[in-house]
C-alpha cells in the first residue's frame, strides 16, 4: 500500500494539502474497495430444498438438495472463498473455491449449490447433503471463516417443497408456494392482474376510462409543450424576418405583418422550377458519360464510405 | 426363385412410396387448411390485383399458404417447432421485436410538420382510440378474458405493429388472428370509414376550411420527438419499446445530420422486417390454432373497432369545435384520420372532403392526427400492456 508522508503543519498550506488530501483519500477507497469482507455481507441465504424428488436437475442428471443464495446488493459479489456449513461449530465445513470467475455474482442474482456430497462435480456442489427427516441448519460464513453472514435453520420438508425468504433478501421466512430455484421467490402471476381486472372491472368499463384518461393526458401534455414552443418559434422568427428587413418592432403597422404559409412559397418555387425549366430545357437531351476511374478498391476502403461531400445537409 | 426376389423389391419400393405418400401434404391435408389455403390466395389477389396495402397482405398471404401446408410434427419446419428456421424467424413476433424496428422506420419516415404547426390536432388521435376501448368493453362483454380482449381491442387503434406487440405480450394464442384481422382492416379503411364519416357530418361541416398550417422550423422538428419521447413516456413508460423506436427513428431524420441512419431505417431495415414480420405472421395462421371460433369473434371486433374509432374521432372534432372560433374550425372529416392508419385514413379525409369541394384540400391537415394516432395506440398499448401484463 502506498504511503504518504505528510510535511509538517506549518509548512503546509492549502494550495499543497489539497491533492495530499485527495490522494490519500483515494488510496484509503482503494484499500477499503477490494475488501470482501465488506461485500460478501451482501449475501443471504434464499431458499432451501432438502428433498429433491422431482424437482430441479443439476449438470450431471441428478437430483439433490440445493440451496440458493441471493445477492441482496446492487453490485457484483464474489461469493468465492466464503464457507458453507450445516454446523455451527464447523463453520469452515465447505470452502467455495476462490478464484473460480463463475462465483462472481451479479446485482440482485442468485446463486445455487448442490447438496449431493459430490465436491469434485465442481464448485457448486457441496460436500454435505441435507437430511430432509429433521431440521437442518446452514450457515453462511465470510471468507475469514468467523464472520457469520447469514443462517438459518429449516424445518423438516416434504418431497419437492422449499424453504425460502418470501420475497428475495427480506426477513419473512415460509414454505414457498412454488419453487424457484435460480430465480426470484416471487414471481408474478401472468393472469394475476387480469383476473384482479375480470373480477373488479367485469364490463371494462372502469379500465376504458381510466386508459382514455391517460392517453388524453399524455397527448395533451404533448399538446399543451407544443403550443408554447410553436408560440416561441413564430415570434422568434417573427422578430429574425424583421431585423433582415431593418424594420425595428415599434415601425410595423398592426394587421400589416406578414405571415407567409407554405402554400405562397410552394408557388414562389413552383414559378423559380418552370421558369429555369424554360431556359435550360436544350441541356437536358445532352448525355454525358462520365468514366469514374478507383483503381484502388479494398472492400474495407474507408474512401467508399464516405460521402462525396462530408458536412452538414 | 427371381420372381420372388422380383416381388420382394416391389413390395419394398411399395412400402417407401406409401411410407413417403404418409409425410406429403395430400395425405394430411383438412379442410381447415384448404380454407386457409384460399384466405391466403385471396390476400394475395387483394394486394396484387387491388393494390390495397400490398406491402403487407403480400407477404402475409403468402405466409398463409406456407403455414397451411400440411406435415408430419416432428421434423423441425413448422413454425411452431422450436429450432425450425420458421421459428426462428418468428421469435421476432413472438418475442415482440419486430414491431418496434417497424417503428424505428415509420419514425423516419414521418413527417410531424403537420402536427407541430397545429397542435391541437393531436387531442383527435387521442379522441380516436375510443376504438380500441369500445371494443375492449365489447369484448369483456361477450366473454373474452380481459388480457384477451385487450390483446383484440388494440385492432381499433389500426396499427400493424402495435397490434402484434401487444398480443405477443398478452395474448400470443390469439397474435395470428389479431394481426391478420388489423391488417385486413387497415386495407379495407377506404371501405369502413366514409360511410362512418357521412353519416356523422352535416354538408357544412363537410365544407369547413381549414386555416393553412404554417411553415415549421427544423428546430421545432428536431424537438419535436425529443420532447415527445420524454413527455409521452414519462406518463406511460410501458409504451417505450415502441415510442422511443419512433421518436428515435423521427429525430435520425429530423436532425440532418444521420441521414444514412435515416435512409437505412426507413428504406432496407423497414423492409427486412416487413418480410419477415408479413411473412411469419402470416405462416403463423395454421388452420389448427387460427380456424376457431374466438378467431371469427376477433374479426368481427376488429370491424366494430374501427367504426368506433372512426366515429370516435370525427365526433370529438364537431364537440372540439364548440370552443373554437369560426376563423379556426376544424373540419370534422379529418377526425377519422386519428385512427393511425399512416396514410391511409388521412387519404381518405382528402378524398370524402373533395367529394363536396372540389378546393378543398384536407390531406396535410389531416396528416396530423394520423401521426398523433400512431402515438395515440402507442400509449394505449403501454397503458394495456402496462395494466395487464
Amino acid at each position: 500500500m502506498t504511503t504518504f508522508r505528510c510535511k509538517p503543519i506549518r509548512q503546509v498550506n492549502m494550495k499543497h494539502t489539497l491533492p495530499y488530501l485527495t490522494w490519500t483519500l483515494l488510496a484509503l477507497l482503494g484499500c477499503i474497495a477490494p475488501s470482501h469482507a465488506q461485500w460478501a455481507t451482501a449475501l443471504r441465504i434464499n431458499e432451501v430444498m432438502t428433498y429433491n424428488t422431482d424437482n430441479a436437475v443439476d449438470d450431471f442428471g441428478q437430483r439433490n438438495g440445493w440451496i440458493e443464495f441471493f445477492n441482496t446488493s446492487y453490485g457484483t459479489v464474489d461469493i468465492g472463498g466464503c464457507f458453507i456449513t450445516t454446523d455451527m461449530n464447523l463453520p469452515k465445513m465447505y470452502p467455495i473455491p476462490a478464484g473460480d470467475v463463475t462465483t462472481k455474482m451479479k446485482p440482485r442474482q442468485h446463486s445455487l449449490f448442490w447438496a449431493d456430497n459430490h465436491p469434485t462435480h465442481g464448485t457448486y456442489h457441496v460436500n454435505f447433503t441435507l437430511d430432509s427427516t429433521r431440521s437442518n441448519f446452514v450457515a453462511l460464513f465470510d471468507v475469514n471463516g468467523r464472520t457469520l453472514i447469514d443462517s438459518i435453520t429449516i424445518p423438516p420438508l416434504k418431497a419437492n417443497e422449499s424453504f425460502g425468504r418470501m420475497i428475495d433478501g427480506d426477513n419473512k421466512w415460509g414454505i414457498l408456494p412454488m419453487t424457484t430455484p435460480s430465480s426470484n421467490n416471487v414471481i408474478l402471476n401472468r393472469t394475476a392482474k387480469a383476473e384482479r381486472f375480470k373480477e373488479n372491472d367485469p364490463s371494462g368499463g372502469g379500465m376504458s376510462i381510466v386508459a382514455m384518461s391517460v392517453v388524453f393526458s399524455a397527448l395533451l401534455v404533448l399538446f399543451l409543450c407544443f403550443k408554447q414552443v410553436g408560440k416561441y418559434f413564430k415570434a422568434s422568427s417573427k422578430k429574425k424576418t424583421l431585423i433582415a428587413k431593418g424594420v425595428s418592432s415599434q415601425d410595423t403597422v398592426p394587421g400589416h405583418e406578414t405571415d407567409e404559409t407554405g402554400e405562397v412559397y410552394a408557388a414562389i418555387a413552383m414559378a423559380l422550377h418552370e421558369y429555369q425549366n424554360d431556359i435550360h430545357d436544350v441541356e437536358h437531351t445532352v448525355l454525358t458519360i462520365d468514366r469514374v476511374t478507383r483503381n484502388y478498391s479494398p472492400w474495407s476502403s474507408k474512401l467508399y464510405g464516405l460521402r462525396q461531400t462530408p458536412g452538414k445537409l | 426363385m427371381e420372381s420372388i426376389e422380383g416381388m420382394k423389391f416391389f413390395e419394398f419400393v411399395a412400402d417407401n412410396l406409401s411410407n413417403f405418400f404418409s409425410y406429403t401434404a395430400f395425405a394430411n391435408f383438412e379442410l381447415g387448411h384448404i380454407v386457409m389455403i384460399l384466405v391466403g390466395l385471396i390476400f394475395l389477389y387483394l394486394g396484387i390485383a387491388k393494390d390495397y396495402e400490398p406491402l403487407l397482405l403480400v407477404p402475409i398471404g403468402f405466409g398463409m399458404l406456407v403455414g397451411n401446408i400440411p406435415f408430419v410434427g416432428g421434423m423441425q419446419i413448422g413454425i411452431y417447432e422450436e429450432g425450425s428456421v420458421l421459428n426462428i424467424l418468428y421469435q421476432g413476433v413472438r418475442q415482440g421485436w419486430y414491431p418496434p424496428l417497424i417503428f424505428l422506420g415509420i419514425g423516419a419516415m414521418t413527417d410531424f410538420s403537420a402536427l407541430i404547426s397545429n397542435p391541437k390536432l393531436m387531442l383527435i388521435g387521442a379522441a380516436a382510440q375510443l376504438g380500441i376501448f369500445g371494443a375492449y368493453m365489447l369484448a369483456t362483454a361477450i366473454g373474452f378474458e380481459p388480457n384477451e380482449a385487450a390483446a383484440t381491442a388494440i385492432i381499433g387503434g389500426a396499427d400493424g405493429p402495435t397490434a402484434i406487440f401487444l398480443s405477443s405480450k398478452l395474448a400470443p394464442d390469439l397474435m395470428g388472428a389479431i394481426a391478420v384481422s388489423a391488417y385486413s382492416y387497415m386495407a379495407l379503411v377506404p371501405v369502413i370509414q366514409p360511410p362512418v364519416m357521412r353519416l356523422l357530418t352535416s354538408r357544412k361541416e363537410r365544407l369547413i376550411r381549414m386555416r393553412p398550417p404554417r411553415a415549421v422550423s427544423q428546430n421545432e422538428k428536431i424537438l419535436f420527438p425529443i420532447f415527445g419521447l420524454l413527455l409521452t413516456c414519462f406518463i406511460v413508460p410501458s409504451g417505450l419499446p415502441l415510442l422511443a423506436m419512433l421518436f428515435f427513428g423521427n429525430i435520425l431524420k429530423e436532425s440532418g445530420v444521420t441521414k444514412r441512419l435515416a435512409e437505412t431505417a426507413r428504406g432496407p431495415l423497414i423492409d427486412t422486417i416487413t418480410i419477415l414480420l408479413g411473412l411469419t405472421v402470416g405462416a403463423s395462421t395454421q388452420a389448427t390454432t387460427f380456424l376457431t371460433y374466438k378467431s371469427i369473434m376477433i374479426f368481427g371486433l376488429g370491424a366494430l373497432s374501427f367504426i368506433i374509432a372512426t366515429a370516435g374521432g370525427v365526433l370529438f372534432v364537431k364537440f372540439f369545435n364548440l370552443f373554437l372560433k369560426k376563423d379556426n374550425q376544424i373540419n370534422p372529416l379529418i377526425g377519422n384520420a386519428g385512427v393511425s392508419a399512416v396514410p391511409d385514413s388521412a387519404r381518405i379525409s382528402q378524398i370524402v372532403g373533395q367529394e363536396y369541394d372540389k378546393t378543398n384540400f384536407l390531406l396535410m391537415h389531416a396528416m396530423g392526427p394520423n401521426v398523433a394516432g400512431v402515438i395515440g395506440s402507442a400509449v394505449a398499448a403501454g397503458i394495456l400492456l402496462g395494466f395487464l401484463a
